[in-house]
């Protein structure tokens, strides 16, 4: 039976200044170990949506981004016998042809701060080429027209972006443009963006190229035919899955990611020394106490036990209250500017069980790893020799 | 439970101090009858405290045998003696140890933890004990709202709970005033005459001692008296 609850809760309390410390201490540690996590989750549930395992996205060979890559007409030509191909319900190739471009456009939060947002020019196939996207509010473009869509992520993040208002695009940033529409594409990447006529917008950055070409194939089977077509000599451009793609915009993330994790595994040790700290000034304030327990008759386990419970409690409730103020920030809309298009993708902070309990398993492992050399010590505790000295 | 017999045989106890060997019991033979209420007295070093130690089980002997019902102490491992001491002693000591954060009745309830036993179980004997040293009204105090009479009082509690053969007294009054002290003393032989507890307790005061059935005297580790109180101090009921 172990002892009450009361008895570790009031024994925390009443070492207010050492327990609140390190109550703080892995309160930070989990708050950016979740702030982290939710970041790598929303990018991952972004990029993931961007996924489909039969879409092909053709650059120019050496560049890594559409925004950097130019394909010429010509080179577009042998596309169309890329193996594999799928076809529309009218018999036409889903082959879409799209140049990438970016606009400055004022945040939300910030009128006076702009952003590159991405706007993507595409013909009507690309609505085939991308299923994903679904017109929710308003309605598409007309090609020809100066007329653009946007993404709802882009919408949610940027000014003047509502139905009715008229953007700037254009070289000179002098084409204004109506938004005619929302859409939505499963909270991909492609949400972050603006799209409008290819035609239209070619002319108006006076551009006589195509960023990129998109391929949807009519099975994922046929994959690996198209690639080495795509990629073989009688292309000469480069293909990679539109997952692999996004996946390498991501990169840069990525490695944040993994220099933050470097980073909270040293907080956590310095959370650890922390619990260690409190835990043995605990141990050293109730020798007696613990003396009298053993001479009752409590075994040294349960002394152990008692010191961890302790430290695993505080740990704990430290490790709620930091998910609590990350949660402040779940659901919150953030942006990212990609190194390779430098572009803003925009995407929430995504708080998964898997966070929570990653995040409780850290706390608990920091309580457990703080409390063993100091429940250790408590167990030891020689008996006749704490009670002389009471 | 029933009272039990005390046996030391040739006990001898020696602590090591660096490359000095210090002789605390030298050869003691002892018998305490069950439901007896002993007071140990001697100079500071004669090994009062050590002889309580050992009948307490909370330490071995040198040597010699120290017997307490049927349990063998000598022979017992730590492991085995901390699970003898929680079902058959009790422990009283000086400073109370009371155990701050805890109420009255939480800190009695403390050695029932250790035992197979229903919440209302363990409550009913809490009242029991705590109604027996006068602080049933008490319960939910916590130890800085006791008087130290008050506190020793739960600690006498917390000693009577699990219904020990032997309660081992080390300076109960060492740190209350006359009149709590006298309080705490009838309180002891009211348990010895009332409830037939084996009480085995170490004092410097020689009027604690006249509460006592039999004085035991020890110097420099030797037994130097062995009296037995004809008229003890009579209990008053609490």
């Amino acid at each position: 039976m172990p002892l009450p609850l009361s008895y570790t809760w009031r024994n925390l309390l009443a070492r207010r200044l050492s327990s609140g410390l390190t109550f703080l201490v892995v309160a930070v540690v989990v708050f950016v170990l979740s702030v982290l996590l939710s970041f790598a989750a929303g990018m991952q549930a972004s990029l993931k949506a961007a996924n489909s395992p039969v879409n092909i996205v053709v650059l120019k060979a050496g560049a890594s981004a559409e925004s950097t890559s130019i394909i010429w007409d010509d080179e577009v030509t042998p596309l169309a016998q890329t193996p594999g191909v799928a076809t529309n319900e009218s018999g036409g190739q889903l082959l879409s042809r799209e140049l990438s471009v970016q606009a400055p456009v004022p945040r939300r939060t910030d009128l006076s701060r702009k952003a590159n947002v991405p706007v993507r020019g595409v013909d009507d196939i690309a609505f085939g080429v991308h299923p994903e996207v679904r017109i929710t509010e308003g309605r598409s473009f007309v090609q020809g027209q100066m007329e653009a869509i946007v993404g709802r992520a882009a919408r949610g993040r940027f000014a003047n972006l509502e139905i009715g208002d008229q953007i700037a695009l254009g070289r000179q940033v002098n084409r204004l443009f109506r938004i005619v529409g929302v859409f939505e594409a499963n909270g991909s990447a492609l949400e972050s963006e603006i799209w409008a006529p290819r035609t239209v917008l070619t002319d108006s950055y006076r551009r006589t190229f195509a960023s990129s070409v998109h391929l949807r194939l009519s099975a994922p089977s046929a994959m690996p035919a198209a690639l080495d077509y795509v990629n073989g000599p009688s292309v000469q451009l480069r293909g990679k899955r539109e997952g692999e793609y996004y996946e390498d915009l991501n990169k840069k993330t990525r490695e944040i990611v993994y220099l933050a994790s470097i980073l909270i595994g040293i907080m956590s040790v310095g959370a650890a020394f922390a619990v260690a700290n409190t835990m043995y000034a605990a141990v050293d304030a109730r020798r007696r106490e613990i003396a009298m327990l053993r001479t009752i008759g409590f075994a040294r386990r349960s002394v152990i036990s008692i010191f961890m419970i302790e430290s695993v409690l505080l740990t704990a409730i430290a490790c709620a209250a930091g998910l609590t103020c990350a949660a402040y920030l779940g659901g919150m809309k953030q942006d990212y500017l990609s190194d390779k298009t430098w572009t803003v993708f925009a995407f929430e902070l995504k708080m998964t069980p898997q966070i929570l309990a990653i995040c409780f398993a850290v706390a608990t492992t920091v309580g457990v790893i703080g409390a063993v050399a100091p429940a250790g010590r408590a167990a030891r505790t020689r008996i006749l020799d704490a009670l002389r000295k009471a | 439970m029933s009272a039990v017999d005390i046996d030391l045989r040739l006990v001898r106890k020696v602590y090591h101090k660096g490359r000095m060997n210090i002789t605390v019991l030298d050869g003691l033979d002892l018998s305490i009858e069950g439901g007896d209420f002993a007071v140990i007295m001697g100079p500071s070093g004669s090994g009062k405290s050590t002889l309580l130690h050992l009948v307490g089980g909370l330490d071995s002997p040198t040597s010699g045998s120290v017997r307490v019902g049927d349990a063998h102490l000598e022979r017992m491992s730590e492991r085995e003696l901390t699970a003898w001491r929680s079902r058959h002693v009790g422990f009283i000591f000086q400073m109370y140890h009371l155990v701050p954060v805890l109420t009255a009745a939480q800190n009695v309830e403390l050695p029932l933890l250790l035992f197979r036993m229903s919440s209302a179980e363990r409550r009913k004997r809490v009242e029991t004990a705590l109604e027996i040293v006068g602080l049933k009204d008490r319960m939910d105090h916590r130890p800085n709202q006791l008087s130290g009479g008050q506190e020793q009082r739960v600690a006498i509690a917390r000693a009577i709970v699990t219904d020990p053969d032997v309660i081992v007294a080390d300076e109960p009054t060492g740190d209350l005033d006359a009149k709590t002290s006298t309080e705490i003393l009838q309180l002891l032989s009211l348990l010895n005459s009332e409830f037939r507890k084996s009480i085995i307790m170490v004092t410097h005061d020689p009027r604690a001692a006249g509460f006592g059935k039999r004085l035991l005297h020890l110097d420099k580790g030797v037994l130097e008296r062995d009296e037995r109180h004809t008229h003890p101090v009579q209990p008053v009921a609490v």
